[in-house]
């Protein structure tokens, strides 16, 4: 597909969800389009690292969190524009990406998934244990200002709605756009063999490290919708479990296919509101569903995630 | 902060007794847990995202069997037996299909059954807190040791850790059994192929790292209210344990676990907010500097 | 084959997506007649605070019910919508958007913990919809001009209240008993900061001689309290203070038992003389003083021995204190309903401003939802000796509102709130 095909379907997908959620006129509807939209930025943000570049991270709702909470703490100061504080967030965004991620791709396999996981969890430490600043576990008080800018009025849920599909189907051709450059393809030549890779001229620790800082930044973006949406920023937003979700999404959707993060995140929130919802037993309906899912469907999702490990180096228990 | 008070307490032989014990009884829980989830990993390969979870079902297995027997005994017994029993089917049904499958769906496999076993306690327990209580035998005055407190429950807490640390390390360093699990660990087709029952092994291991956490969740029971998803702290923290000692090394594990303790029994003395904040950071610190963990082989 | 396999699979969950929407939106009749009232109630139902969800459910669900046998709102009945919001602020968020915008829920009772209160209170303050906190006793959440809004009501105990209680007690203990070294051991959350802050505070200008030789703050939830314990021992206080609750209050007394502490050093908490938490404590130290969190027998009443009794037969297990609150919280909802017959949360509101019910958690069975912060007052409070057995408080000492009033006005001064 070329890339102006891609931008005219997008273009059309955005247009169709809009739509669907104006047209609706239900308050619910765009509820749940909006946090799909802002779950599958995350999501996709995410397989940038897991399914292009073979880097399972488990501390990439750091930068959801890292985004929340420093585009609500901009906005809260009254001084700013909504499109100049989110321009500083993922600034911001871009140093804290650089630095952790500098020292995180420095490891490979599980060791660097803990590595992000640590650092992650230092980011919630330091969001939970700076109270006067952020409001330790109560999260981010006193609502989110969302002050007009060009005409765009984001108290108006509707006008609200309308910029997070916008900026989500935004994200996810540009992200698309990443991952098909020839850069895309390094990164794929590295999550296969980085060796080879590093033996054909590609600067692997470098690709790494922009892959690195790229999914920050759309995570951060993610997260800054969601303070948007909830008018509000949450230590939980970058807590372990929120990454521990985002790995869950993608793994169920497939990480191979550049839509299966979107369609896992899809079906992620599908399932979680929908059997709360209808049982108070979800632990135990969910944990079923997601065994079925896992362990049935191997087929399904798992036959693509092994012509991905086959392609990849024999672990060290295989070696003779 | 206030490193006053912890220079204070370096130079009072009672704090420094007390503290020292209190890290070594937080240490010692979390070491009970976190050497499953290195036996586990080091033997199988599987990072065992619900080793929380055992830890909580051996608690409410001690409960259980406290309140009909009234023995700490049988209490101890029921939390690592039938945790151990429920690793065996577990691993058998479960984690053996996941083998060899990359860390994602071992991740999803685990996630599923923690919701499973959270809402089952739930729905079997109730939702209440529950309290086992100190038994009578444990009901005593701290031991005095320099000046400094020592509960004999907490002494007997250690010296059952210590006891099974020494016994793990015997029974994989010492017996024919042993040999098996450190050949299959480095390569289970060949073990197979010599005519050994490695799913057997296997089993085994699984089991015995969750019999761990259930005496664990055990020992745990009189000092620790129980309620569904009480393992969820235990688990990151055995994790950091793990990390810190080395994925894979039972005396690494060991000695992080002291490590943690310390580093939390003397925090709170002297930055009481920021301990959390430095066991993470020391994580990342052994990650970088020796990412195999201080007691882990290079190149693993 | 893999690709078309796959594709199978994502046209699945897409249409799985589709039903999603189509189950979220409101399929209950917009029409009016005999269509039940809905009140939505986001509380905890897993983890480890579904003893809170259970405590509010039941609780309102008593009161509802006699609402219901009573006839309704001439004939509307009420349908109360509990679900559980995992304690997760996040999570506490999206369910309260849902109940409102996809179940249609017409009024709101929050009986979330302190951080997905503080999330509801954002997402209703966007909404408009009529909102009674029942589980949150942080003091900001209606004492804090930026944070109170008109559209919320708080039908639970408050933190500031209770520090003042606490407070005044302790500093007659401490003269009597000459006690002047404190420490505090709390959980580091918004609520363990709040109790154990004013309470410090209280206690200094109540009683000057007395001073904090220290304090510990456990992880919240952290299991385990034996580094700041040991703490205590080497600090020799003349009393502790301590705000955890629940099952947490129970470890950290269990574990404190292995060291003896409290057999000489005297234990000030709000939170132990609840029915479900006095009777996990096994062995009782010999001095431990505890703020009426819910007793049968306080106030020792016809009526509240009746509302304990009904309770247990509809619920099974025993009242909380976070089930009087929900029950204050619901009481003062249905009323106004009754009053108005209207369910307009603007109506309904300007009706709860300084309304006053009876009630046999009040003082002289009264109870005042104050205008001016609209949070719930002249509940009774008093604070006594834990006993191991019922009664469980003896030597009650009923707290005097008006002394009450006093300090929380100079707080409130203190604070910039008024």
């Amino acid at each position: 597909m070329t890339a102006r095909l891609e931008l005219i379907l997008g273009a059309v997908f955005a247009a169709v969800l809009i739509a669907i959620g104006l047209s609706l006129g239900d308050k619910a509807v765009i509820d749940v389009l909006m946090r799909l939209s802002i779950f599958s930025l995350l999501a996709l943000s995410l397989n940038i690292l897991v399914g292009y570049t073979g880097l399972v991270s488990f501390g990439h709702a750091m930068f959801f969190g890292f985004g929340a909470y420093v585009f609500g703490l901009l906005m809260q100061t009254n001084a700013i524009s909504i499109p100049a504080a989110a321009a500083v967030t993922l600034l911001a965004t871009c140093v804290w990406g650089a630095v952790s991620g500098a020292l995180c791709i420095r490891l490979t396999e599980i060791y660097f998934s803990f590595l992000t996981l640590a650092f992650q969890m230092l980011l919630y430490s330091v969001i939970a244990g700076w109270v006067s600043l952020t409001g330790g576990d109560q999260g981010l008080m006193g609502g989110i200002p969302r002050p007009p800018f060009l005409g765009i009025d984001l108290a108006q849920p509707r006008q609200l709605f309308v910029l997070t599909v916008i900026v989500s189907v935004l994200s996810a051709l540009a992200i698309r756009q990443i991952v098909q450059s020839p850069f895309g393809y390094a990164l794929r030549m590295i999550r296969d063999n980085a060796e080879r890779a590093r033996f054909l001229g590609v600067p692997v620790q470098r690709y790494k490290l922009q892959a690195f800082v790229l999914s920050g930044i759309f995570g951060s973006l993610a997260g800054i919708l969601m303070s948007l949406y909830v008018s509000g920023a949450y230590p939980n937003f970058a807590f372990w479990t929120l990454s521990g979700d985002a790995i869950i999404m993608i793994v169920l959707g497939g990480i191979t296919v550049f839509l299966g993060p979107v369609l896992g995140a899809v079906l992620f929130q599908f399932l979680n509101d929908y059997i709360n919802r209808i049982t108070e037993h979800h632990g135990m309906v969910m944990g079923v569903v997601l065994l079925v899912i896992v362990l049935g469907l191997r087929k399904g999702v798992l036959d693509v995630l092994d012509e991905w490990r086959q392609s990849r180096k024999p672990r060290p228990e295989a070696a003779p | 902060m206030n490193f006053d008070a912890l220079i204070d307490c370096f130079s009072a032989s009672a704090c420094v007794v007390t503290q020292i014990s209190s890290g070594l009884i937080i240490g010692m829980l979390i070491f009970m847990v976190a050497s499953g989830v290195t036996l586990i990993f080091g033997v199988l390969g599987v990072v065992n995202f619900a080793h929380g979870a055992l830890y909580m079902l051996g608690a409410y297995f001690a409960l259980t069997a406290y309140w009909v027997t009234d023995s700490f005994t049988v209490a101890v017994l029921a939390g690592a037996i039938g945790t151990g029993l429920f690793g065996v089917v577990f691993e058998r049904l479960f984690i053996s299909r996941v083998y060899g499958a990359d860390v994602l769906s071992q991740l999803l496999v685990c996630y599923a059954f923690v919701l499973i076993l959270d809402d089952a306690v739930k729905a079997i327990w109730g939702g209440d807190f529950l309290s086992m209580g100190m038994p009578e035998a444990f009901a005593l005055p701290p031991l005095m040791i320099a000046g400094g407190f020592v509960p004999p429950f907490y002494a007997f807490l250690t010296a059952f850790a210590v006891a099974s640390a020494i016994a793990l390390a015997a029974l994989l360093g010492l017996t024919r059994f042993g040999k098996i699990v450190r050949a299959a660990a480095v390569n289970r087709q060949m073990v197979g192929v010599l005519g050994i029952n490695t799913s057997l092994v296997y089993a085994l291991i699984f089991g015995l790292g969750a019999a761990l956490a259930g005496a664990a969740g055990a020992l745990a029971a009189p000092v620790r209210s129980a309620t569904p998803g009480m393992g969820f702290d235990i688990l990151i923290e055995s994790f950091i344990v793990t990390v810190i000692g080395g994925m894979g090394s039972i005396a690494g594990a060991f000695v992080g676990a002291i490590l943690i303790g310390m580093i939390r029994a003397f925090g709170t003395v002297g930055f009481p907010l920021a301990t959390e904040g430095v066991t993470f950071a020391m994580m990342a610190v052994v990650l970088l500097v020796k990412p195999a963990g201080l007691f882990g082989k290079a190149g693993r | 084959m893999t690709a078309i396999s796959r594709t199978g699979l994502n046209r699945r969950t897409l249409m799985a997506g589709a039903a999603a929407g189509v189950l979220a939106a409101p399929h209950v009749s917009r029409g009016q007649g005999k269509e039940p009232i809905k009140i939505g109630m986001p509380t905890v139902l897993s983890g480890r605070f579904t003893v809170v969800g259970d405590s509010a459910r039941g609780a309102a669900g008593l009161a509802i019910d006699a609402f219901n046998a009573a006839g309704g709102l001439d004939g509307r009945m009420i349908e109360l919508v509990a679900r559980d919001d995992k304690a997760r602020p996040d999570e506490a968020a999206r369910v309260v958007r849902e109940l409102l915008n996809a179940d249609g829920c017409h009024l709101l009772i929050s009986s979330s913990t302190t951080a997905g209160a503080f999330a509801i209170q954002e997402v209703v303050r966007e909404t408009g919809h009529l909102c009674i906190q029942t589980i949150s006793e942080t003091s900001s959440l209606t004492a804090d001009p930026k944070i109170r809004l008109p559209n919320v009501f708080r039908g639970a105990r408050q933190v500031v209240h209770d520090a003042i209680a606490g407070a005044s007690y302790a500093a007659k203990v401490a003269k009597e008993r000459g006690l002047k070294k404190w420490m505090t051991n709390s959980p580091d959350f918004a609520y363990g900061r709040d109790a154990t802050g004013q309470f410090v505070e209280s206690l200094k200008k109540i009683a000057p001689d007395t001073t904090i030789i220290g304090e510990a703050w456990p992880k919240f939830m952290a299991p385990d309290y034996t580094e700041s314990l040991t703490q205590v021992l080497t600090s020799k206080p003349d009393a502790l203070f301590t705000a955890h609750s629940g099952g947490d209050i129970v470890a950290f007394m269990d574990q404190a038992k292995l060291y003896n502490i409290f057999d000489k050093v005297p234990m000030f908490t709000p939170n132990l003389a609840d029915l479900t938490s006095i009777k996990q404590i096994k062995k009782l130290p010999p001095d431990v003083r505890s703020g009426t969190r819910y007793l049968a027998t306080y106030p020792d009443t016809a009526a509240n021995h009746d509302w304990h009794d009904a309770y247990v037969k509809r619920n099974g297990g025993e009242p909380s204190n976070w089930s009087w609150e929900t029950a204050a919280g619901t009481a003062f909802l249905l009323e106004a309903i009754k009053k108005t017959k209207s369910i307009d949360g603007k109506v309904l509101a300007e009706a709860l401003r300084g309304m006053t019910i009876d009630s046999p958690f009040g003082i002289g069975g009264k109870l005042t939802m104050r205008a001016e912060d609209q949070t719930l007052i002249n509940y009774a409070i008093g604070w006594g000796s834990v006993l191991a057995e019922p009664p469980y408080l003896k030597n009650i000492q009923d707290t005097d509102w008006s002394e009450i009033f006093h300090y929380e006005t100079e707080w409130k001064k203190s604070k910039g709130f008024i």
